[in-house]
């Protein structure tokens, strides 16, 4: 099962964490510091892959992927295929890509809520639950417009929307 | 989608996003972050605050919890908006506290309430939050809770609910296998689901089980091959084409099931031969998920009963893999390699620059998988250059979790094939001195077992002269500074025992040496221990050997200085070697027997040896001993006291919690002297007494302290719980620590082969030049073809078995349509857009066919959605649901599918041209805005994932 999703920048700091697996906040942070320290001293061209198994345990494993200014990393154990996992993360940011034309890095710290939405239409409970990024975006789609429609109840205030 | 200009949240935020973003230092930041939980704790505990600025401020808070801030106190907050009627503000809700909580929170039970009003809403979006909620919140209490609606889902009519109801009750078999252990029939009939996702979501519990399991599945070999059939052959839809490849996903978690469902089973693998090697030869080997489909296959062969022909496809494909100039393929090659080399050991030999050369490559991870090929394929010929190529490796390296672990290889590799003594010893020397506080303290005593046992042969020369050359290495390493604790505590013990063994040293020189270690660790009290006793062993020896022993000065300071430790092990050792000098030489051999460390020390439970020592103190008027379960059973009456003395403290105030029940607690004070007044620590016996006040009270008591006196009945014999060891003298505890361990045959079975091929001390010089290479792969690679060691040749007669196929799958009696199934094409659940071929066969039922297949689900009603519906219509209904399958159906051999609009825009989903021209100024306002924000500093273009998609 996939063990965990994070995102981190190229400083370290964190701007998507998700376990399926409840951590507790201090063991995150600790998680994401020793995770960014390996990312750190990887050279470039090398493999995605890097074993995880001083942090998670025997036989998780890590891929990792640099988008820009960030960090994609996806941790899972040995019922995953690594190179399906390059996929998945593929998926992933192309879904992002999708749904914020052109993402960045702030639309993730901002939209931190639909990034999550995004997320969990792709990954449920640590199984791939769908691999195709049409159909997320527009499961996304459909969510976005019903809860504006259900927000439209509320007054819509200026520099508030959705 | 609502970014433009700002990013659609408030000013506020984007003012604390800023500020973090130029931050300096740590501090700076956290002082911003406290800051904004202090302002989220008013605005949240603020009753008037506004329902929509609500959603945010939770956000807001995730945010803080991320950044690593205590948030804690908004968890409550979070919980009440799950129960909120508006769907933004519930899902908002149901996002933070899965986030937030975990399964055993407290909190966790008010929202129980809320998730089962949930999953039954008539609001799909409502239940697939709740689902997500489910799979995050529920533990194995709550399970029966939610469980009912879960199962109820499964027949729900929107394909994502039934996917993710599927997931759920994944995620309970996971935390829970008893709980839904009778449900797993459910997974079998998910597997024909009219839609291909919710039978792919069904493999993934499937995958769990048959892990666990898997011969309570192996009637689904024949379904899950026929499935694959379909998925390879282009049967699905389109939209789940991924590159071009159909599928993905799907296919490579059911070759992973096959492969558990085929490991050791001859007659399973036979029946998927066939479609494993035709989907290794469709791969598409030029985008990572065809490769990822590849590997999963060559993994696939690797645990199926061997067969000669998809063995030589899989060598084929790892040859590509490990040629390939991506990192990310080498190393699965190579994975793929240490997994097939456990069926063919000759197979590597192909491939020896290729692994040499990964062996050298920069990259860590690449690095470490040849070093699990090379772990996996040593044998005698090639254990020197492996292990020293590991121990070269393990000193170059930092990270000590794999520093560990690489020495407990070299220790286990060098056990199990060194070539001779002296290099057993250097190697492990090695080892030791780079690592020994890192590995297994088990390790340091195997070592010494094996120098005092040797290989386990009948050689006693070859055994002192494997102690020769370990006494003599260890005096030469010895004087080297920063020698770690665990192995100065194995030349300790060594010199000890062997020092003076072939007379080569004399005993004060050995002592001296003793007595400099001791010095020099003045803070290691293991070590000093171990020191001493070393010098204790020598001493006695020399007594017992009748030689005239002076006390060396240096060793009369150590053991003065020992007398006045704080350690009292330290002062006993002490005080022992000085009573050894009082001895004389019968009583010196009789304590400290030379070289006996590997005989065994028979230990009388029974202490017989009082026996008579007991006679005479009876006769002298001693009372004789009663065992405690006789005192306590002798009468009912002390029961009766033993009950009465808890009573009066069920009427105080109890201060302490319930204990667990233990099974049977020794009572160490005799029940009487026990003051009633006393607040006593809850005992299992009492906790008894109370709930049966009236029931026989001696049957449980009796019983229990019969088992407890029977467990330590040595120490018992006096009544005196102080007791405790009955040896006069008590031995040096390492001596003890090493006898111990039981002996056992040494089953290493190590050969020793004393001529070696190539010498050690050249290669190593050699491995600089580049036609060194092959010599290193010569040496590597060489010898494994007349491999002894740990690859037994596997001798398989595997091509007389593969024409027996057709007789077995027909003898399989629990699938009888399978049998008829090849002769002719399958119509199958998922061709049903091309219209033909159902007019050809129009009396066929596809459903009814497929769920034929199934036989075990027993009921040919379809998934409880179209439950009752005849064929026809649901043909129709699928159809619809598919529409444009049809359309791709008749086009899937289409070499071209841009052709078709569907696969086209789905393949390159967002192509920068199209994209880039109208999106331009946005971006570049983004950029903008994302370096006046100062997320980062760095100053270069931070949005744009231009090497994302090109």
């Amino acid at each position: 099962m996939i063990r965990g999703v994070i995102i981190i920048n190229d400083q370290g700091k964190p701007r998507l964490i998700k376990f399926y697996e409840f951590q507790p906040p201090d063991k995150q942070q600790e998680l994401v510091r020793s995770i960014y320290r390996v990312l750190c001293s990887r050279a470039e061209n090398v493999s995605n892959f890097v074993k995880a198994d001083s942090l998670f345990g025997p036989d998780v494993r890590l891929v990792y992927k640099t988008f820009a200014t960030l960090y994609f990393v996806f941790i899972f154990d040995k019922s995953e295929n690594e190179l399906a996992m390059i996929d998945l993360m593929q998926v992933f940011v192309e879904t992002l890509n999708k749904c914020f034309r052109e993402v960045c890095e702030l639309d993730i710290v901002f939209n931190f809520y639909k990034v999550h939405m995004i997320l969990d239409e792709i990954i449920l409970g640590g199984q791939v639950l769908e691999t195709s990024s049409e159909e997320v975006a527009n499961a996304v789609d459909a969510i976005s417009r019903l809860e504006k429609n259900a927000n439209s109840m509320i007054p819509s205030i200026p520099g508030w929307q959705r | 989608m609502g970014s433009q200009g700002g990013f659609g949240q408030s000013k506020e935020f984007l003012d604390l996003i800023k500020s973090i973003g130029e931050s300096r230092s740590k501090a700076e930041e956290d002082r911003i972050v406290l800051r904004e939980v202090e302002t989220l704790k008013v605005r949240l505990n603020d009753p008037n605050t506004p329902k929509y600025k609500l959603k945010e401020y939770i956000i807001r808070l995730l945010y803080v919890e991320m950044l690593g801030h205590d948030a804690s106190f908004g968890y409550i907050h979070a919980v009440k908006m799950t129960h909120d009627e508006n769907l933004l503000l519930k899902r908002t809700g149901y996002l933070a506290v899965t986030l937030f909580l975990n399964e055993d929170h407290d909190l966790i039970i008010l929202i129980v309430n809320t998730i089962q009003k949930d999953l039954k809403s008539d609001n799909f979006l409502v239940v697939c939050a709740a689902l997500n909620a489910v799979c995050r919140l529920i533990n194995e209490e709550t399970i029966p809770a939610v469980l009912p609606q879960v199962v109820d889902l499964l027949g729900h009519q929107k394909e994502a609910v039934r996917k993710k109801a599927v997931m759920a009750l994944h995620r309970f078999s996971q935390k829970a296998p008893g709980s839904v252990s009778h449900l797993v029939s459910n997974f079998r009939k998910k597997l024909c689901d009219n839609d291909p996702g919710v039978m792919g979501a069904a493999l993934c519990p499937l995958f769990d089980l048959i892990n666990a399991d898997a011969d309570k599945y192996k009637d689904l070999v024949v379904s899950f091959v026929n499935i694959l059939k379909q998925v390879a052959e282009r049967r699905l839809p389109k939209s789940y084409d991924y590159h071009q490849m159909p599928a993905p996903f799907i296919q490579i978690k059911l070759l992973k099931i096959l492969s558990l469902l085929g490991t050791g089973d001859k007659k399973a693998s036979e029946q998927m031969y066939t479609i494993v090697g035709d989907i290794m030869r469709k791969c598409d080997s030029t985008s990572n998920i065809g490769n990822a489909i590849l590997y999963e296959s060559i993994c696939c062969v690797s645990s199926l009963h061997p067969n000669p022909k998809l063995l030589e496809a899989a060598a084929d494909a790892i040859a590509k893999f490990l040629k390939s100039d991506s990192h990310n393929l080498k190393y699965l090659g190579i994975d793929a390699l240490t997994r097939l080399i456990k069926i063919n050991p000759e197979i590597a030999e192909q491939h020896q620059l290729a692994v040499i050369d990964c062996l050298e490559d920069p990259d860590d991870t690449l690095k470490r998988k040849t070093f699990d090929l090379l772990y996996k394929m040593t044998n005698s010929s090639n254990v020197e250059v492996i292990v020293d190529r590991m121990i070269e490796y393990m000193i170059s390296i930092n990270d000590s979790h794999y520093k560990t672990e690489i020495a407990s290889r070299c220790v286990e590799l060098a056990e199990q094939f060194a070539p001779n003594n002296q290099w057993f010893i250097q190697t492990m020397n090695k080892v030791f001195e780079h690592a020994a506080d890192l590995v297994n303290a088990k390790v340091a005593h195997n070592l010494m077992k094996l120098i005092a046992e040797g290989f386990g042969e009948d050689d006693d020369t070859a055994d002192s002269q494997l102690r020769s050359s370990a006494v003599e290495s260890y005096l030469r390493i010895m004087g080297e500074p920063k020698l770690p604790s665990a192995f100065l505590q194995v030349i300790c013990w060594v010199l000890g025992e062997y020092g003076i063994a072939d007379g080569k040293y004399s005993a004060s020189y050995i002592i001296g040496k003793l007595c400099d270690v001791a010095e020099a660790h003045p803070d290691d009290d293991t070590v000093k221990a171990y020191a001493v006793t070393g010098i204790m062993k020598i001493y006695s020896f020399e007594i017992a050997s009748g030689k005239p022993v002076d006390l060396l000065p240096e060793c009369q300071s150590l053991i003065e200085e020992m007398l006045a430790s704080h350690s009292t092990d330290l002062q006993q050792r002490a005080y022992e070697l000085q009573s050894i000098f009082t001895l004389d030489a019968q009583a010196a051999k009789k304590i400290m027997p030379m070289d006996s460390t590997c005989d065994d020390i028979e230990i009388d439970k029974n202490l017989s040896f009082l026996d008579v020592y007991v006679q005479q103190a009876i006769e002298n008027g001693a009372q004789p001993y009663i065992p405690e379960s006789e005192r306590l059973g002798i009468s009912s009456v002390s029961d009766f006291r033993s009950h009465d003395e808890h009573e009066p403290s069920t009427h105080a105030l109890r201060f302490e919690a319930y204990e667990l029940p233990k099974p049977s607690l020794p009572h160490n004070i005799p029940p009487v002297l026990a003051s009633s007044t006393e607040l006593v620590p809850v005992e299992p016996s009492y906790v008894i007494d109370i709930l049966h006040p009236t029931s026989a009270p001696s049957a449980s008591d009796a019983g229990s302290s019969e088992l407890k006196l029977r467990l330590d009945g040595v120490q018992k014999k006096w009544g005196r719980p102080t007791y405790s060891s009955p040896a006069p003298s008590s031995s040096s505890t390492d001596l003890v620590k090493v006898q111990n361990e039981t002996p056992r045959p040494d089953s290493t079975g190590s050969s020793k082969p004393k001529t070696r091929d190539t010498s050690y001390d050249s290669r190593k010089q050699q491995n600089e030049i580049p036609p060194e290479k092959q010599k290193l792969a010569a040496s590597l690679f060489g010898g494994s073809s007349k491999s002894e060691g740990r690859h037994p040749p596997s001798q398989k007669n595997t091509k007389t078995q593969t024409h027996t196929s057709d007789k077995s799958r027909s003898s399989k009696a629990s699938a009888p349509d399978t049998a008829v199934k090849p002769s002719q094409p399958p119509p199958d659940l998922l061709d049903l857009g091309e219209p033909s071929i159902a007019s050809s066969v129009p009396s066929v039922d596809p459903f009814k066919q497929f769920e034929g297949l199934f036989d075990f689900t027993q009921e040919t009603t379809p998934p409880a959605s179209t439950g009752g519906v005849d064929g026809a219509s649901k043909d129709s209904d699928f159809t619809s649901l598919f529409a444009d399958m049809s359309l791709s159906a008749q086009s899937h051999i289409d070499p071209n599918p841009e052709s078709n609009g569907l696969g086209g825009s789905k393949v390159e989903p967002s192509s920068p041209q199209l994209n880039k021209g109208p999106n331009l100024k946005e971006a570049l306002e983004k950029d903008a805005l994302v370096r006046q924000v100062g997320v980062t500093p760095s100053g270069q273009n931070p949005n744009l994932f231009k090497d994302l998609l090109g």
